[in-house]
């Protein structure tokens, strides 16, 4: 009884994760496909697979000039974040006249989500001169509200012996952040990078709206411009796909750990 | 810095001046510490929520000087304007469908909770879809939805339900519904795992102490497991409220509102209306519409899990 039980649960979550990986396959299968993608029937399997389509997307778009500037403004954003959020973190260990009232505005600008402040968000970045640049696409997401909380919780897990210690040893502010404090919270650091990393590599509606020369944008725009202007019938597009979701699925699988525990704590997308 | 902390860690300075320079400088340092977030959250997030506001109520364009307009964009919008009432109800359809996902979540969370072989691997593949970019998930799915390429035409064609093959995309009933589909297939990975973050914070011998009493197990899921499950299931519907606005992406790949504007939702329109045809103060005051539906859901789901929504804050 117990046995055929375990093996229905199998056989259902089988059958879940098949529906979950059909897509996958489906996108994996059409770019590597030689031939007219638009016959029918379609093939199930891949005839002659081949890579000419993701060399087409390397020299044929603008691929490298994206790839580029998703990098670029995905370590402004990492970098950003870490010490912005890790600096305020910290601050919110100690006690200060209206920590409450911080603590407060924090907890409400989490309820505001970025999608309802696109419009004064763009006037202002234009006032701001920023309209086109990296700093204007780094910038609405340089500090996180959720990585706050988890850098504060961090620091106040390591014990408050550790750092009078290291004060009686004659270790200035910085240096008890920097050798003390950060070292022990490591984990804190890697769930930051990761959701940083997946936040502004994902990011699409904030560069679409301020980005409008070609040679700025982003993976995910270049991909919806692709997806407009070219729509041919060889896998070209969907190996293009395929190229801008293998970075994200492999520090998704590298970092699993990091990105749930982020997400347990109250992260959500952008 | 380190000469002056050593100084005072040996006690060389006299002890009254001391402590009014040393709680002067941790002042500054929180202050410092705290600024750039702060200045970040201030810029984009309070200044815009206030300035949408101020817009509203304005006529105002790039080239224009600003004119107050009282209530006017809110009686077109409420009064005159179509789009805006299909706009509304599919944010609304979109909203309304997230528990239906949250409960098949619920299921696979159960599924693969306790002690069977394989159930990391299986977690990992539910939750794969979650991380990825959006824009990318649309275009899979159109490419599934594809009248002639796409697998589930091919599939329904095959085992015989159609004969035709279905424009799913670009039909003004199939449009809303695949749409959700595809959006469910990329969240439902992220309600699993709340569910069983939940879920394993639940106590067992809690369980133990109903088999012992003589319980059947679905009094126990009643009676345990959904009340414990609270503040995770009332994370879930924060985010399903949230996907409306986070959906952009997905609508914009997939049919850009289209067709007619059969899948349009206010986030979408928001940005026709502000960034296509330049109408700000418009678009403003549709922000202010959904940002209060948003606020007035949120305070329901809070109701609805019995009014401790606090409980999240608690790691």
């Amino acid at each position: 009884m117990s046995r055929r039980r375990t093996y229905l649960r199998h056989s259902v979550l089988i059958g879940i994760c098949a529906a979950m990986l059909l897509p996958f396959y489906w996108v994996l299968k059409t770019a590597v496909t030689n031939e007219n993608i638009y016959a029918y029937p379609p093939r199930l399997l891949p005839e002659n697979p081949h890579l000419f389509n993701f060399v087409d997307v390397w020299y044929f778009i603008p691929f490298p000039r994206y790839l580029m500037n998703s990098l670029i403004v995905s370590a402004l954003v990492v970098a950003g974040n870490i010490a912005f959020n890790a600096m305020a973190g910290y601050a919110l260990t100690k006690s200060f006249p209206a920590k409450r009232a911080v603590l407060l505005l924090f907890l409400s600008c989490m309820l505001i989500p970025f999608q309802a402040t696109i419009i004064p968000a763009y006037l202002i970045t234009s006032q701001l001169g920023l309209l086109n640049s990296y700093l204007g696409l780094a910038l609405p997401l340089l500090s996180t509200i959720v990585c706050i909380f988890v850098f504060k919780a961090a620091f106040e897990a390591v014990p408050q012996s550790l750092i009078d210690a290291a004060r009686i040893d004659g270790l200035s502010e910085w240096r008890i952040i920097l050798r003390v404090l950060l070292p022990l919270s490591k984990a804190a650091i890697a769930t930051n990078v990761v959701l940083a990393f997946i936040w502004s590599w994902n990011a699409f509606l904030w560069p679409l709206i301020i980005t409008r020369e070609p040679t700025m944008q982003t993976l995910p725009l270049g991909l919806a411009r692709f997806l407009s202007y070219l729509e041919d019938t060889t896998g070209a597009l969907y190996a293009f796909a395929v190229m801008v979701l293998a970075p994200s699925i492999f520090v998704f699988l590298m970092a699993q750990k990091e990105f749930i525990r982020g997400l347990a704590s109250g992260a959500t997308k952008g | 810095m380190a000469g002056a902390d050593k100084a005072i860690a040996a006690g060389a300075m006299p002890l009254t001046g001391w402590w009014q320079r040393k709680r002067t400088r941790d002042l500054m340092l929180v202050v410092c510490f705290l600024l750039p977030s702060l200045t970040i959250f201030f810029l984009y997030r309070v200044l815009p929520l206030a300035w949408n506001g101020l817009l509203s109520l304005q006529y105002w364009s790039p080239l224009k000087p600003a004119r107050w307009a009282g209530l006017d964009h809110y009686e077109e919008m409420l009064l005159y304007d179509d789009v805006f009432w299909q706009a509304l109800t599919n944010t609304l359809i979109f909203i309304a469908v997230s528990p239906l996902a949250i409960a098949l979540a619920l299921g696979i969370a159960l599924l693969v909770n306790g002690n069977l072989k394989g159930a990391a691997i299986y977690r990992s593949i539910v939750f794969l879809s979650y991380p990825l970019m959006t824009v990318a998930v649309g275009v899979i799915w159109r490419w599934m939805y594809d009248e002639r390429g796409g697998i589930i035409n091919f599939a329904l064609r095959e085992s015989g339900l159609i004969g035709k093959p279905i424009p799913f995309l670009q039909s003004f009933e199939w449009a809303l519904p695949s749409v959700i589909a595809a959006e469910i297939w990329q969240v439902l990975g992220f309600y699993m795992i709340i569910i069983l973050t939940g879920l394993q914070s639940i106590p067992p011998h809690l369980y133990e102490a109903a088999s012992i009493d003589g319980a059947p197990r679905w009094a126990q899921f009643g009676r345990i497991t959904l009340p414990l499950l609270r503040p995770s299931l009332f994370l879930c519907a924060v985010v399903g409220i949230l996907n409306s606005f986070t959906s952009f992406d997905l609508v914009y790949i997939m049919t850009n509102g289209g067709p007619g504007h059969a899948t349009e939702l206010l986030i979408t329109y928001i940005y026709k209306s502000g960034f296509g045809q330049t109408k700000f103060d418009y678009a403003a005051a549709l922000t202010v519409v959904q940002f209060m539906l948003l606020l007035a859901l949120t305070y329901l789901a809070n109701l609805l899990a019995g009014g401790n929504a606090g409980a999240l804050q608690r790691r």
